[in-house]
């Protein structure tokens, strides 16, 4: 909220000069002070904070809320077929219903499981390989190349590969995420030890730091931030690739529970799917963000008031 | 300084959704969704006078009859004679795949002018069932051919209107087509033990072929409970079966033969000698809004099966390459498995016996579905003349 302005008459000498002021015949006419009075922002500004977050908890809120209830709305009216996109009450007393007789969770926990394998491998890889890379000009030119090529390789495609590598089971899902995790943060950590400035480098080397020095002291806690990022990103991909996955070549897990639904026309079950893959996509990436921040609390913020 | 924490937002976001969400739970529990349930019309409501067509004296046979040795309902060659409608009409029909050979009589309907001497304008989509289900229950797709598989009987018990009105196939006495599984050291066709044992299928436990499936099970000392299903593509089956990967698997024309005479591999069973379990599905264009072109299509459709499907139509090699043509395979391949009977009808009790196989296998809830909800075989009795 911007703070008032006010005009009040004022001692000439008391003005501040305004354009053209040096001309004014002194002291024959009444200089015109224009006074900005401060905003709540800056009188109180704990409660212009909590307010503006206030206001946006309500939004964050009420904008999702208001489209579900849009959604009930149409259904109710017919303005959809409630058959073909059920209802989110029907949603909702679906996902009630078969997380009470415990049909839900062991889908959740398939899905749950893989992705927080192929993550935390891919995680590691993605992070080591990015760190030689973007520290060592030899391994970079060595590898850049080849990876920069399977980096395009939509990831989907070789899930019949892994197949044949790992069989049937829970090897081809793991490695499909793991592998599409591997290019977001080998990528993000890659650039983000790059980007390290010359001279904190050179700051490190005149301290005589050693290379885990260097590491440890430099690389790490500048590049962390970037990583980070990276690996936010790589949260949300693997449960969406872990979700296709799922369709092709599992026999639980939600992206199962989609396609089987779809496939025997129960149109509430895979909604109650959809959502399940949403909430966990959301949890996750969330997770990931707050772990992140608890790491690299130097880091500037992404969301919310920046930090003093 | 306080700060939301951004996990502490999110899970109260999460928190305030599913409060929107359980209210409204609450609600839908106490009101009926009205449109979420019953049967649909479907059915037409008044019975379509039925007269005597010429050459389709046997154009009929008991629908109680299921023997092996039954011989499907055949017209005279040419017949029923066709009865255009007053006005062009369009139907769009739907299939999973445009090259297998049940849907030969559609392919070669459409090539040879059948459809069209009912002025009908046939427009044949591929579109893989869960897709063309929905299509077919909004009036999008007029004609599915498919199976009464469990997402159908779904849709029905939702409210749709959806019929089965005609059979396709049954398997010729040579066709292997079926059940088959690796054999272990030692062990022969009839000790095979199914049970633990993994099993490869194309679509899973909702299709049709769950049915002659639990068949094979239960002789063997399984059923659909003690073996696992691992869904796999056309490609992967065989390849599956081969390497290890799976026990058993449904193996379809032609791809058996790869395996057949293999010692290693036995075949268990088959889809029922005398039971179509799949064909033509319409929608609430055909069934209720345009029944004329409804009776139209099954009349093209059954004259193309008495012209050019009455027997064994593979030893013409004139029409087998016409085959090839239309569904785009090579005729040695076409000829390298038996002929299909082809058959129009539908056996009384097949949806019974689906549904049970159905409810054993946990694809479906509530209570059977009459057959009259599912089955309308009015449009087939018009096109050939038969008062059931």
């Amino acid at each position: 909220m911007k703070g008032e302005n006010t005009a009040a008459p004022a001692p000439a000498a008391a003005a501040r000069p305004g354009p053209g002021e040096g001309e004014q015949d002194g002291g024959s006419a009444e200089t015109t002070l224009l006074v900005r009075r401060p905003g709540p922002g800056e009188r109180d500004p704990v409660r212009a904070h909590r307010r503006r977050r206030a206001i946006e908890l309500s939004l964050a809120l009420a904008v999702p809320a208001a489209l579900i209830l849009l959604w009930q709305l149409a259904a109710d009216q017919r303005w959809i077929d409630s058959r073909i996109y059920p209802a989110p009450s029907t949603i909702a007393a679906d996902g009630w219903q078969r997380a009470a007789d415990g049909k839900l969770w062991p889908d959740v926990w398939a899905t749950l499981k893989r992705v927080i394998a192929g993550y935390a491998l891919g995680t590691a890889a993605g992070y080591l390989f990015g760190l030689l890379m973007g520290a060592l000009r030899m391994v970079r030119a060595a590898l850049e190349p080849l990876l920069d090529a399977l980096y395009v390789v939509p990831k989907l495609a070789l899930l019949p590969v892994f197949l044949n590598m790992f069989g049937l089971g829970e090897g081809p899902q793991i490695a499909l995420v793991a592998t599409t995790v591997f290019f977001f943060v080998w990528i993000s950590t890659m650039a983000a030890v790059m980007g390290v400035a010359e001279g904190h480098r050179e700051a490190g080397a005149v301290f005589g730091a050693g290379p885990w020095q260097m590491f440890r002291h430099v690389l790490l806690p500048a590049s962390l931030p970037q990583v980070l990022v990276g690996m936010r990103v790589a949260a949300g991909v693997a449960v969406l690739v872990i979700v296709a996955s799922e369709q092709i070549a599992a026999n639980d897990g939600l992206g199962h529970l989609i396609f089987d639904s779809r496939t025997l026309f129960q149109n509430d079950v895979m909604f109650v799917g959809i959502v399940c893959v949403a909430v966990l996509g959301v949890v996750f990436s969330e997770l990931v963000r707050f772990i992140g921040r608890r790491l690299t609390p130097w880091a500037p913020r992404d969301r919310g008031r920046p930090q003093s | 300084m306080a700060r939301t924490p951004s996990l502490a937002r999110a899970l109260l976001t999460g928190v305030t959704l599913l409060g929107v969400l359980g209210s409204l739970a609450a609600c839908d529990a106490q009101t009926s969704d009205s449109t979420g349930t019953g049967t649909g019309a479907g059915a037409r409501s008044k019975p379509r006078p039925i007269t005597p067509v010429a050459g389709c004296a046997k154009g009929w046979t008991d629908p109680s009859d299921r023997s092996a040795a039954r011989r499907p309902a055949r017209c005279e060659p040419g017949a029923p004679a066709p009865k255009p409608l007053k006005k062009k009409t369009k139907v769009v029909v739907s299939a999973s795949t445009l090259t297998a050979e049940y849907l030969a009589p559609l392919r070669i309907g459409v090539a040879k002018g059948e459809f069209s001497k009912e002025k009908l304008d046939v427009e044949v989509k591929l579109l893989p069932t869960p897709d063309a289900l929905p299509l077919l229950a909004k009036g999008d797709v007029d004609v599915q051919y498919a199976a009464p598989e469990a997402a159908v009987l779904n849709g029905i018990r939702q409210g749709f209107d959806i019929r089965w009105v005609a059979g396709n196939f049954t398997p010729a006495p040579g066709s292997k087509s079926g059940f088959w599984a690796r054999l272990r050291p030692g062990e022969t066709a009839e000790g095979v033990s199914l049970k633990d044992r993994t099993v490869g299928t194309l679509i899973g436990k909702g299709s049709v072929i769950t049915y002659p499936m639990e068949k094979v099970l239960s002789a063997h000392k399984a059923d659909v409970d003690s073996v696992r299903f691992q869904q796999l593509g056309p490609a992967e089956v065989l390849a599956s079966l081969r390497n290890g990967g799976v026990d058993a698997a449904w193996l379809l024309d032609p791809v058996w033969r790869q395996v057949d005479g293999d010692a290693g591999y036995a075949f268990l069973g088959g889809q029922p000698r005398g039971e179509p379990l799949g064909g033509l599905l319409f929608g609430p264009d055909l069934l209720t809004g345009d029944p004329d072109a409804g009776v139209a299509f099954l009349r093209a459709y059954i004259r193309t099966v008495n012209t050019y499907f009455a027997g064994d139509y593979k030893k013409d090699r004139a029409f087998l390459d016409d085959l090839g043509d239309v569904l785009k395979t090579e005729p040695d391949t076409l000829a390298a498995v038996p002929s299909l009977r082809m058959d129009w009808e539908i056996r009384a009790g097949t949806v019974d016996r689906l549904q049970k196989a159905y409810a054993t296998a946990g694809v479906v809830e509530g209570d059977p579905l009459p057959e009259d909800q599912v089955v309308d075989r009015s449009f087939y009795a018009e096109a050939v003349g038969h008062k059931p």
